[in-house]
């Protein structure tokens, strides 16, 4: 098994090396036939590792982790100076300063700094499919990009080091390693933010880089008080195992804050609204399948040691208002990739939350949340990639008559915005779950409870309401227009986006089987209890809850598959019928609507801001 | 196999009954404005010569859209009926109002496009409203599911007045009456969203809102639980309120029905949620 682990690790720090030097024609290959490998290896390792399997490493390698921290902070420092951003350079400092302290007073225990659970094969098997769809997709989008040969191999030996970084951040057990590696996600959204090196770039670069350090001071912060408290080494499972002792608030909490800054939770959502400047891969891959998902990733991990206390209850009522503030904020938004920042946001908010409830029932539906979230932004995202490159169109209102011109884009990117809302696509079922559990939640903190279930449904009203207003332009065609030709994307574009749709419906149409023998194992191991999920008849039961299957699949024949037909029936003999103008002979432009909520973002973000506060200050009381 | 019966029968005839309370609504109003009105089977009338017209679409996405609107809306009633899951039964009504405004924004048509947008707040207006009142109802049941809720003999009306005021505010906005009738508008954007339908195509638009006129009335009588006599009452009353409603009201903006329904029906159901959740 170890060996199969390593090739996750070092298989794509190597591929990252060789596409460095390798030539167009060759790396080509290479990526191709990587991701599949890494896809093969990352679902063997998730079919065979049942049991946590800890591992050690030699111990120069502690002295190389440190090195590596050290070098990445001088990093920091040096791009502080050289773009002249104090904030960057304040947290540079303070985390160098920090590090350097406890490397000097931490005791050198024994431990095992990796461990590899289920719910770390779950994330590898996200990471490493979504990334190798999007490296290969990314193929033909650097080409078309207005760089320096070079570069264009940079990028994409970055992706890979960054699957690397991914992968091993997982699998932390040992918090030091776990800050160098989150660290490395943060450099990697630095570099890839600031790609295109214009000013707005490399403005939202140095915001990202920033506010991620602080996610980093917080971990440094958690790894002081782990240290102060006495509870031994610093590893997640240490951590677990200490869950009823005095003085665990403040570390989860800091943990918990490192989380919600890099699910780029309110008040820092702006280094996520910001990234969406960087090439659109860069967005699919990094700013919404996975290295966001992160942060339900910390909050699940915790989730044993978090259920129940204060902490838990200001993550609950924290992400229940980024939830609806987000969803609110993003009515405001034209251009199409911030729109779906704002959804993702408004979505990481709902896994955040339900990894914080922490009871079987909810820690399912984050995971489905975290599966299917993931491969529908990155099926959106990398349509925003086509409709650039292809179509040329960035803002959403001029997408009206995409259905004219690009009619395969239009029903995707339908079908995305369905997944993400609708039954019985997962998302919706996980939404609803959220829903139905949360009201199971408010019989003992019903108060609590009763809050956040108005924040989420909401928010879900207004989500459903921005999904329509984007859905109604793709659908938006005269009645002269009744031919219908799909267009052509080339191999890379139309490829990569045929296997996110199959994988859409296939995880769609296998969701009572994927949540008995995907979601339940996952969700078991996490939080060290049975998950039992059933079917009987038509209902599905996890725990004491009861899905009732036959109105999701009656729904299902009514929405997606009627929208999807509702785009290609044709009746014939029907005479038509030219649009009503009140005898008008003017030329109406068809967009969108607005609404203009901009003036409420300052107020969402003092929110936040107090939520925070608060979070500490109910760890330290 | 008894307690399906009515509830089948219900489904079955829905656009019947529909039909009829709209004739008796129509009458009703005309009375309230010292008019005769026309007769009750008047909407009937009208199907039939809706049927016979020739038929003419704008193109056929949009054409279908507004026939599958009237099978979900009919489906969603069929789940309320038959004791549902509630959340799962708002969603399904807010799938088949989606499918109207999808409709709406299919065509190149201003007066559709207007009526859409604004029949999406519309939709943002009164949807939370009535998840707030289904949190409510679990609150007091311990259920989603309205089986549970027809099954108990103690009505909801007593536990949740707050709650059954706000549905009655939110109701107008649901219906298309006055003062909350924006989507649809006559006077001003010829309809909305209906304006492009005609012939056979305009018949499941318009058999479709006789449906809801069932579904309201049933969210209504919900609030009796097992109490028939209240409950036929609750109907009766709403069934006026709204007819003098509508009569007595003139139409206000989009932006006044939001602010009213999101200040004060939302906050009366919130309260109400806040009063079930605490006690």
């Amino acid at each position: 098994m170890n060996f199969y682990l390593s090739g996750l690790y070092f298989l794509p720090l190597l591929i990252g090396g060789i596409l460095l030097i390798a030539p167009a024609a060759i790396s080509r290959i290479i990526v191709i036939l990587s991701s599949i490998l890494l896809s093969a290896l990352a679902l063997y390792v998730f079919i065979h590792v049942n049991e946590p399997l800890y591992f050690t490493v030699p111990h120069y390698v502690n002295e190389i982790v440190a090195g590596a921290d050290i070098l990445m902070l001088l990093y920091f420092g040096w791009v502080a100076i050289q773009k002249k951003s104090w904030l960057v350079g304040v947290m540079s400092i303070v985390q160098l300063a920090g590090l350097l302290y406890l490397l000097k007073n931490l005791p050198a225990g024994e431990s095992m700094p990796f461990m590899v659970d289920k719910l770390s094969t779950f994330m590898f098997l996200l990471i490493n499919i979504i990334s190798g769809i999007i490296a290969i997709f990314t193929l033909r989008y650097i080409e078309e990009e207005n760089c320096s040969a070079f570069r264009k191999k940079f990028f994409l030996a970055l992706l890979f080091f960054f699957i690397g970084a991914m992968n091993l951040v997982v699998s932390a057990d040992n918090l030091e390693y776990f800050f160098l590696f989150f660290e490395l996600t943060t450099l990697a959204s630095f570099l890839f933010i600031g790609f295109r090196k214009d000013e707005v770039s490399v403005k939202n670069a140095l915001t990202a880089l920033w506010m991620n350090q602080v996610g980093g001071i917080a971990i440094l912060a958690a790894i002081f008080f782990i240290a102060y408290n006495g509870y031994g080494e610093i590893t997640f499972s240490n951590l677990l195992a200490h869950a009823n002792a005095e003085g665990i608030l403040l570390p989860l909490a800091l943990l918990s804050i490192a989380a919600l800054i890099k699910g780029a939770q309110l008040p820092f959502s702006k280094w996520l609204l910001g990234a969406m400047v960087a090439p659109t891969p860069v967005s699919a891959l990094l700013h919404s399948s996975t290295m966001v998902k992160i942060a339900p990733f910390i909050i699940l991990r915790l989730s044993p040691a978090l259920k129940d206390t204060p902490v838990a209850m200001v993550i609950i009522g924290l992400t229940g208002f980024v939830f609806i503030a987000s969803a609110i904020s993003a009515l405001s938004q034209d251009n199409f990739k911030r729109i779906l920042a704002h959804s993702t946001i408004a979505l990481l908010a709902l896994m955040i939350m339900m990894g914080a409830v922490g009871t079987p029932v909810t820690v399912v539906a984050s995971l489905v949340l975290v599966l299917f979230h993931g491969i529908s932004k990155c099926m959106l995202f990398l349509n925003a990639g086509v409709l650039e490159r292809v179509f040329h169109l960035k803002q959403s209102s001029d997408m009206d008559r995409l259905g004219e011109s690009g009619p395969f884009t239009a029903l995707v990117m339908t079908i995305g915005f369905m997944s993400l809302l609708l039954p019985p696509f997962g998302a919706f079922i996980g939404k609803w779950l959220s829903i139905e559990t949360l009201g199971a939640l408010a019989t003992d903190k019903r108060l609590l409870g009763a809050l956040v279930i108005v924040a989420v449904a909401g928010g879900g009203a207004v989500l459903s309401l921005l999904y329509f207003k984007v859905m109604g332009l793709l659908i938006n065609r005269s009645g002269e227009k009744d031919h219908i030709k799909f267009e052509k994307t080339g191999p890379y574009y139309a490829g990569t986006i045929y296997i996110l749709l199959g994988l859409v419906l296939a995880t769609m149409a296998g969701l009572p089987l994927l949540l008995t023998y995907y979601f339940a194992p996952v969700a078991s191991a996490t939080i060290g209890q049975p998950v039992p999920v059933l079917t009987e008849g038509w209902n599905l039961f996890i725990g004491t809850m009861r899905i009732p299957l036959l109105p999701m699949l009656i729904a299902f024949f009514l929405l997606p598959v009627t929208v999807v037909v509702a785009m290609f029936i044709r009746f014939r003999q029907v005479d038509r019928a030219k649009e009503y103008m009140c005898g008008e002979k003017v030329n109406y432009a068809f967009s969108s609507f607005y609404f203009s909520t901009d003036r409420a973002i300052p107020y969402f973000s003092a929110a936040g801001i107090l939520f925070f506060i608060a979070l500490i200050m109910v760890a330290l009381i | 196999m008894n307690e399906y019966l009515i509830p089948v029968l219900l489904i079955v005839l829905a656009p019947v009954i529909g039909g009829l309370v709209y004739g008796f609504d129509r009458i009703v109003k005309a009375r309230m404005q010292r008019r005769i009105g026309p007769p009750l089977l008047q909407p009937f009338y009208d199907f039939l010569k809706l049927a016979d017209k020739r038929q003419m679409m704008v193109h056929s996405t949009h054409a279908f859209l507004g026939i599958m609107h009237f099978v979900s809306l009919w489906f969603a009633l069929a789940v309320l009926l038959l004791g549902g899951d509630l959340i799962l039964v708002i969603f399904l009504h807010l799938l088949s109002t989606s499918l109207l405004i999808l409709a709406g924004y299919s065509t190149r048509s201003v007066f559709s496009h207007l009526g859409a947008n604004r029949m999406a707040i519309s939709v943002l207006a009164y949807e939370p409203v009535l998840i707030i009142i289904a949190v409510s109802i679990f609150m007091i049941n311990g259920s989603f599911d309205t089986s549970v809720v027809f099954a108990s003999d103690q009505p909801l009306l007593y536990k949740m007045p707050l709650a059954f005021i706000a549905l009655l505010l939110i109701l107008p906005i649901k219906l298309k009456k006055s003062p909350f009738d924006v989507a649809e508008a006559h006077q001003e954007i010829t309809g909305g969203v209906e304006i492009e339908y005609s012939g056979l195509f305009f018949e499941a638009v318009y058999t479709a809102k006789w449906l809801d006129y069932i579904f309201c009335y049933t969210l209504v009588f919900l609030f009796a639980g097992s109490n028939i006599l209240l409950g036929i009452g609750l109907v009766v009353f709403t069934f006026f309120y709204l007819a003098a409603l509508d009569n007595s009201t003139a139409r206000v903006n989009y932006k006044q029905m939001l602010r009213f329904s999101l200040g004060v029906a939302f906050t009366l159901a919130f309260i109400n949620l806040l009063i079930n959740s605490l006690i």
